[in-house]
């Protein structure tokens, strides 16, 4: 009796427990997303990425001296590496913004056109993510000069290869070039997904065309043909209103209201006060924008930087203006006053026609009425013998150069883009720098030990890995 | 499963059904035939049956003998076993004799299974639940320090928090290293609950690992199976090595006329005491401030203006207002002006309730510092047993409270814990037993560990040594404010860096919560003589709130829901918030096991057990938490919340894992054994095609001591040896790819996860070598136990850091080779023994080598975690598992020395961060341990001790540069304070050479052209030490080793016989004392085992509490 039942419960046991793989799932993330969800997540980290104050992943408004730092001023002297600054933003750019345009796109095409929807929706939605794309890499090109690219976004390739920084900008001409040209302006895409331009794609194609203007102004000194022909292209086509800047729009709540709200108003910190070598020139010219790009200081209340790269007491000096910290404050990817530059830069280069001085003046215009200046002021700067393009000092790059570095204001990255092509304005390295001005940012530290053969090859074909390494559209 | 539970209860009324039969009381004293002492704790047992008692502390037993059985065994560890037939008498006394040739120690082995000792092929060893419970602690993993060789256990200083504990080495690059925790054969889980950012200095609280649940004060013996041989048919948990924990089951108490019912009452009370040796050592010569870049006299000052109406500001709004001197309020380092008594406004001259509002102080260090803020800790301990035993069986139930107060202001733990454990005897084939725990922990006020929103990093790298620490409690208890030391500007009273180190303890404080429910019910049924059946039933179940708090007031900080998959990356600023984990476990295992055992012949005999287990586990969690603030103050709920609920996270999980075993056993004449194993384990977690392993082990054993009888001086000899392989499967959802939904934006926000799983995985396959010699000598006074033993792991399943190129962080793989050798080594003595005293020696040594042997092809590093410095921790192919990566030193080519720009004075260093500069592996590790009785006293000290490893300190790395510490305010090696600027013979010029008053000071090392360096520094200024543009990271590695007093304890036994008129049967007085001593460390300031808690990141030490010495006193009542 008693082995029977021992024999009995085995056979019980046994016989029980089955469907065993069905457990091994994730019942609370999703398997399935839309595409357009995937294209919303990677525009709010680019828009992130570009725009943060953060210090450990974004100092280019102390690099071209906007901003310098109070207590804690390592930043300011071009410490990259005590907080892996590069490595947060590559990882951003390529994981947060590229992996998730990729999959966007993926899932878009396997979606098909939605029910209800014309083809040509779907058209534009794909252009769309190309153009992000094309945006996308052409920061990392910007910003470090030869990075995966072919290999790149692939996780069956664990140790992908470093392109050409200059091919691939071609190629991402290329594939802009193609992007505008799905547009098709009189259909929708993305709606309410796409929190810059609300899916009307007429703006999206003056974007992709401002975006195809730059790229084309960037290839200037390293491919003059194609640089005019490109610009030449586009020039007509571009952004041509403020009402068309290409804005990103930041809701009140965190995590999504502006990380310049979250790293100087919600952090409760005073890191950061405006640098005395751009507000001395900003005071020089009495430049209207003063009032909305920082506040007083003193008494009587006067706008003062500090020290660029030393130590600042906060109390002491100007801050950033109220308006800019504000959460729902926009980020800026493009706008008319950029626009006008890269012409009046495109028109002493021969690439566009009117004269520079007319782009250089619409420019002006744009970013002080954009920023919320009268009429009158915006004349009477313009009037200003050391502001006139005619009368301003130096060269065509040292006018515009100067020029386009108070309007990019708040833009720290495109501003450094700028600096590196036109030279101008001249900026001096503090006294306590760890380095040269960074021209480039070096490969992440984890490239070294993830990827290293290919980061030291890569390294070596631009010359050094190295801040001070001139990238391939930095001539001069 | 609810078949399963169903036999048992069929088994249970089966058993009902027996019929007690007709037995007699038999008792008697059982002593030593040497000294004709009493023996406790011997084994008294029915022969045939499983009937059984244990003699007391008198050397009594009292046993109910069935009529129908005659023979009684009795049975001690080296004593010859004793078998007496009954006669007329009901009074049986025996006299033992020692036996120096067999050793019949009895030892619980995998599975619950008592095994001979001497049989094992296998390292084990034991530790008495005496010997873990003599400190009283929050933490019982804690007492094993030192105990057991091969075992290394981490603790560290956090107030209830984790231990490490690690067997022979890491084994899993990625996975749990943590050995696993059996309590009377049921696998106790033993998470932790910390989150990513927390094990990497991010902002978070050690929440203690699970297994500090279990009640040392139940513990009857802890045995400890270090090697896979030993643990292999626990199958893939058990890789790590087992820590199998015994608990006290009831015994019937003589001498008493309660029919043998035991009551014990023990109780104990703590205090602690900060070692300063642990803390810092804070310079007195300077004030708040980063350097002379403000204004006033030596640019050291603040200057405000004080307005008629009391208000300050910066500007004089009122015309004509003289300006005053402020300390540099917002400045977190003390690197201002020296103190020299000048009446300044200082951060209690803001706010209108202070007493010195809008008065000057004088200028000096501050009376109090910091150490002032810590508390003495309190523990109480109360434990109230009951016990007894039957003819039937047996029973005991204990409660036990502990409490404790930290070190912290507001920090209190509370364990309440009440355990019933039984044996019913059902009938002469069928034995039914249960054991619960229940228990509530409840803490609060758990200290934040890492660098950001530390009150302890404030202490150790950002402080203004003019702070009196008192004057900030003074200002919290009057106000109840946050009146703060690091105001913004004394003309914005509001924090900048730091809280009132008050406020944070009594306003933001934590609480959690853990109900936990552990227990088995199990029957044995005996079929034949030689053939039983076991199945059991058990269950670990718990659920677990954490709450954390921000009032509104404080500085703003990280806090609440942020994107990664924990919820605690990127986490939004707040200034106040509240947030809560919910988590619930639950473990079942069910077993089933045929045991057999025969002797097949005269000479041989066979065990076996064929088996089977099937484990589920449940793991759910849901984070929450307010986003924006909280709407109303002190109102901690979601609702609060100011701005809309940011998305929760969410985890569910099911594990489930069907095993199979089978072990064979075959005994040679006593001294030959050879043991063989195979488990085939099916899991859930692996792909539906692939998910069955099988892996065997096999060992023998041979008494070599069997074959020299005659050889006195050897009491016994013997060799072993193992093979076991250990398969492992991979965690919860390794395979599929999910998106991550992330806080909208307008609309649904996704994103691709930053992991990409990987539908092929493999089981991880530990595969380990061991052999062993044990030997004792002259009537065991003198006895070794060596270990050797050689572990690979294969296949590892890996998290793998990828280039983000990929567009991923991480690919989860299979790859990669561990490799671990080492040495352990047991040598007990007892140098001396007479009637009335003993003294017994007992050391622990063990080394470990541990080796990367390799990763995936064409990567030879995996980052395993990065920190705050820039340092990261890492497993590299060739190096041991734990390599610290950073910047280093230039070393000259010829000499060696350290490289120093003569431009400057600075050391150079690499620009590259991915230098070896330090292994957090220790080279080895040990304890000593000496106990001496005399009559009724005993006395013991147990010295523990750790060579090599090495440990980076963010506290110097900072604090050294925001001048706290004293190395930053030394006389310099021209008499002058090292501080005071660089002067030159001719002032202005390099060339003239540095004048006799000059400050500063000169690096050692050699300039690239291999001159001695000969450069000043000058030290006027924040940064000249510590971590900004001078030092690599290697400057702040320090080696971890330590040799520690661990404790010393005395206790004493109150005669029987004063006792002989009371209603008590004993008393026990014992007095330890605890972390005494730390009679060697070389990193300074601090304890060199206090990391950030248990897991895979140590070697990183930020802002940790010091170590207190703690006294305790015990008493031990048996009534």
């Amino acid at each position: 009796m008693k082995n029977i039942l021992a024999i009995l419960i085995i056979f019980l046991l046994f016989s029980s427990c089955n469907k065993l793989d069905e457990l091994n799932q994730n019942i609370k993330d999703p398997a399935t997303v839309p595409g357009e969800s995937l294209f919303t997540g990677a525009q709010l980290a680019v828009a992130n990425g570009i725009t943060t104050p953060n210090v450990n992943r974004n100092n280019f408004r102390l690099y071209v001296q906007y901003w310098t730092e109070t207590t804690y001023t390592d930043e300011s002297n071009y410490d990259i590496t005590s907080r892996p600054i590069p490595g947060n933003f590559w990882n951003i750019l390529y994981r947060d913004v590229l992996m998730n345009l990729k999959e966007s796109a993926k899932v878009l095409a396997e979606t098909g056109t939605l029910p209800g929807d014309a083809p040509a929706v779907l058209t534009n939605k794909l252009a769309i993510v190309e153009v992000m794309t094309v945006y996308g890499y052409s920061v990392l090109v910007e910003t470090f000069g030869n990075v995966p690219y072919t290999q790149a976004l692939d996780p069956d390739i664990l140790l992908p290869a470093y392109d050409d920084g200059l091919t691939i900008y071609k190629d991402l001409i290329t594939r802009l070039n193609k992007a505008i040209l799905d547009m098709d302006q009189a259909q929708a895409s993305f709606g309410s997904a796409d929190n810059m331009y609300h899916g009307n794609v007429a703006q999206w194609y003056k974007f992709a065309n401002s975006l195809k203007l730059r790229m084309g102004m960037v290839l200037a000194d390293a491919d003059n043909a194609l640089a005019a022909t490109t610009v030449a292209e586009a020039a007509d086509k571009v952004i041509m209103s403020n009402a068309d800047n290409a804005l990103f729009w930041y809701i009140s709540s965190q995590p999504n209201n502006n990380p310049v709200n979250e790293n100087l108003v919600k952090s409760g910190r005073n890191d950061f006060v405006g640098a005395n070598t751009f507000i001395d020139v900003m005071n020089d010219l009495a430049d209207p924008r003063l009032e909305f790009y920082f506040t007083t200081a003193g008494d009587p209340p006067v706008y003062v930087g500090g020290e660029y790269g030393a130590s600042n007491d906060f109390s002491q000096f100007s801050h950033v203006a109220p308006a800019l910290t504000e959460a729902e404050y926009p980020a800026i990817f493009f706008d008319l006053a950029e626009v006008e530059f890269l012409l009046a830069e495109g028109a002493e280069r021969g690439f566009v026609g009117g004269t520079a001085a007319e782009h250089y003046n619409n420019a002006i215009t744009a970013s002080i009425e954009a920023y919320g200046g009268t009429a009158d002021t915006i004349a009477a700067y313009l009037a200003d013998p050391k502001v006139a393009y005619a009368t301003a000092t130096g060269t065509w790059q040292q006018k515009i150069g100067m020029q386009k570095w108070i309007a990019l204001y708040n833009r720290g990255f495109d501003a450094w883009t700028s600096y590196r092509i036109l030279d101008f304005p001249v900026l001096v390295a503090p006294p306590d720098a760890v380095s040269v001005l960074p021209l480039r940012l070096t490969y992440p530290i984890a490239e070294q030990t993830l990827n290293g053969a290919n980061r030291a090859a890569a390294g070596a074909a631009i010359g050094g890995d190295d801040v001070g390494t001139k990238l391939f559209f930095d001539k001069n | 499963m609810r078949k399963f539970t169903m036999i048992l209860a069929l088994l249970f009324f089966v058993g009902l059904q027996g019929v007690l039969a007709q037995s007699r009381d038999i008792s008697g004293v059982v002593t030593s035939s040497e000294d004709n002492t009493p023996i406790p704790g011997v084994t008294v047992q029915v022969k045939g049956t499983t009937l059984g008692t244990a003699t007391d502390v008198d050397g009594k037993y009292s046993l109910s003998v069935p009529d129908k059985y005659k023979v009684i065994i009795f049975s001690y560890v080296g004593m010859k076993p004793f078998e007496m037939t009954l006669g007329e008498s009901n009074t049986v006394n025996i006299s033992m004799e020692t036996n120096v040739l067999y050793m019949n120690e009895v030892v619980v082995t995998a599975l619950g299974i008592p095994r001979e000792k001497k049989s094992l092929g296998y390292a084990t060893q034991e530790v008495s639940g005496a010997d873990v419970n003599m400190v009283k602690q929050d933490n019982f993993v804690n007492s094993l320090q030192g105990q057991i060789a091969g075992l290394n256990i981490t603790t560290n200083t956090n107030m209830g928090g984790s231990a490490n504990v690690l067997m022979r080495g890491n084994k899993s690059l990625t996975g749990d290293n943590q050995a696993l925790f059996i309590i009377d054969g049921v696998p106790v889980n033993n998470d932790i609950t910390n989150s990513r950012a927390q094990e990497q200095a991010g902002t978070g609280y050690d929440y203690g690992n699970a297994a500090s649940d279990i009640n040392p004060e139940d513990i009857e013996s802890i045995n400890v199976l270090k090697g896979s041989a030993a643990s292999a048919l626990y199958g893939s948990r058990a890789a790590n090595g087992v820590i199998m924990i015994t608990t006290k089951k009831g015994k019937k108490t003589l001498g008493t006329k309660r029919s043998g019912l035991g009551v014990t009452f023990n109780t104990s009370a703590s205090i602690g005491f900060v070692d300063r040796k642990t803390f810092v050592d804070y310079q007195d010569q300077y004030g708040a401030g980063y350097g002379a870049y403000y204004y006033g006299p030596g640019d050291f000052w603040y200057e405000r203006y004080i307005n008629p109406d009391g208000t300050i500001t910066v500007d004089p709004t009122y015309e004509g207002q003289p300006s005053s001197l402020w300390v540099v309020t917002s400045e977190d380092a003390s690197y201002g002006a020296p103190f020299d008594g000048r009446p300044v406004y200082q951060w209690d001259a803001v706010d209108p309730q202070s007493p010195n509002y809008l008065k000057t102080t004088p200028w000096q260090n501050a009376a109090n510092d910091p150490v002032e803020f810590f508390e003495k800790p309190l523990t109480f301990t109360n434990t109230l047993s009951i016990e007894n035993a039957f003819k039937n069986g047996n029973y005991r139930l204990s409660y036990t409270n502990f409490t404790q107060n930290g070190l912290l202001p507001n920090s209190k733990l509370e364990k309440n814990s009440v355990m019933l454990n039984g044996t019913w005897n059902v009938n002469d084939w069928l034995t039914v037993q249960g054991y619960g725990n229940y228990s509530i922990n409840n803490a609060k006020g758990r200290n934040s560990t890492g660098y950001n929103d530390n009150i302890m990093g404030s202490m150790r790298q950002w402080w203004q040594t003019n702070v009196d620490i008192l004057q900030q409690k003074d200002m919290y208890d009057l106000t109840k404010r946050n009146v703060t030391w690091n105001y913004s500007d004394p003309s914005d009273a509001v924090p900048i860096y730091w809280d009132n180190p008050y406020w944070t303890r009594y306003q933001n404080y934590e609480t959690d919560n853990r109900n936990r429910f552990i227990g088995n019910v199990s029957g044995t049924a005996k079929i034949t003589e030689w053939l039983n059946i076991f199945g059991r039933f058990s269950v670990d179940t718990y659920s677990e709130l954490q709450e954390e708090r921000r009032a509104v007031g404080s500085v703003a900080g990280t806090f609440g829901i942020g994107t990664g998959p924990d919820g605690s990356l990127t986490r939004p600023d707040a200034e106040s918030g509240y947030m809560r984990r919910d988590i619930r476990y639950s473990e079942y295992n069910y077993d089933l096991m045929a045991n057999f055992n025969k002797n097949l012949s005269n000479s041989f005999n066979l065990k076996g057990i064929l088996g089977m287990n099937i484990r589920k586990t449940n793991y759910s969690r849901l984070i929450s938490a307010t986003s924006g603030g909280l709407s109303v103050p002190e109102l901690y709920s979601l609702q609060n919340s100011k701005g809309p609920l940011p998305l929760s996270k969410e985890l569910a999980s099911e594990v489930k894992v069907l095993g199979m075993y089978a072990s064979v056993s075959l005994g040679f004449k006593n001294y030959l054994y050879l043991d063989g194993t195979i488990r085939r384990d099916q899991s859930s977690t692996l792909p539906k095609d692939n998910n069955a392993y099988p892996y065997p082990s096999v060992a023998a054993s041979f008494i070599f001591s069997q074959l020299t009888p005659n050889a006195k001086w050897l009491s016994f000899g013997k060799v072993r040896l193992n093979y076991a392989e250990v398969g492992n499967s991979p965690g919860f959802d390794q395979l599929i790819d999910n998106y991550l939904i992330l806080s909208p934006i307008n609309s649904l926000t996704t994103a691709v996860p930053t992991t990409q799983k990987n539908p092929d995985l493999k089981p991880e396959n530990t595969k380990s070598v061991e052999g062993g010699l044990e030997m004792y000598f002259l009537g065991r006074r003198l006895g070794f136990d060596l270990a050797l033993y050689n572990t690979t792991t294969v296949n590892q399943i890996l998290p793998l850091p990828v280039s983000t190129s990929t567009g991923y962080n991480i690919k989860i793989i299979n790859a990669g080779e561990i490799k671990n050798s080492g040495v352990e080594l047991a040598l007990n003595a007892t140098p001396v023994k007479t009637k009335n005293f003993q003294w017994n020696v007992a050391l622990n040594w063990a080394a470990n080598k541990n080796e990367v042997v390799s990763l995936l092809d064409g990567v030879d590093n995996l980052q395993l975690g990065r920190f705050q410095g820039g340092v990261t921790i890492n497993a590299m192919v060739g190096q041991p598992y734990g390599v610290i990566y950073g910047t280093d030193y230039i070393y000259h080519d010829a000499s060696g020395e350290k490289v120093i720009d003569p431009a400057n004075g600075q050391y150079l260093k690499t620009s590259t961060s991915d230098n070896v500069i330090g292994n957090v592996n220790p080279d080895w590790t040990g304890g000593f341990m000496n106990t001496f009785t005399f009559k009724n006293w005993s006395l013991g000290f147990l010295i523990d001790f750790q060579k090599g490893g090495d440990i980076f300190s963010l506290d110097l790395y900072y604090g050294l540069a925001t001048g706290l510490y004293e190395e930053t305010a030394y006389t310099n090696d021209l008499g002058n304070p090292v501080r005071d600027p660089i002067t030159y013979n001719t002032p202005g010029d390099p060339t003239s050479g540095y004048a006799s008053n000059s400050g500063g000071f000169v690096n050692e090392g050699v300039n690239p052209d291999g001159n001695v360096n000969t450069t000043r520094i000058a030290a006027a200024n924040y940064g000249a030490f510590g971590y900004r543009r001078g030092l690599p990271n290697k400057a702040f590695v320090y080696d971890a080793s330590f040799v520690k007093l661990r404790h010393i304890s005395l206790s004493y036994n109150i005669p029987a016989k004063a006792l002989a008129k009371t209603f008590i049967t004993g008393i026990t007085i014992t007095a330890v004392a605890s972390n005494v001593w730390i009679m060697f460390k070389n990193l300074p300031h601090a304890d060199p085992e206090s990391g950030l808690g248990a897991g895979n990141l140590q070697g990183y030490s930020t802002g940790s509490l010091p170590t207190t010495r703690d006294f305790s006193l015990n008493l031990r009542f048996t009534f």
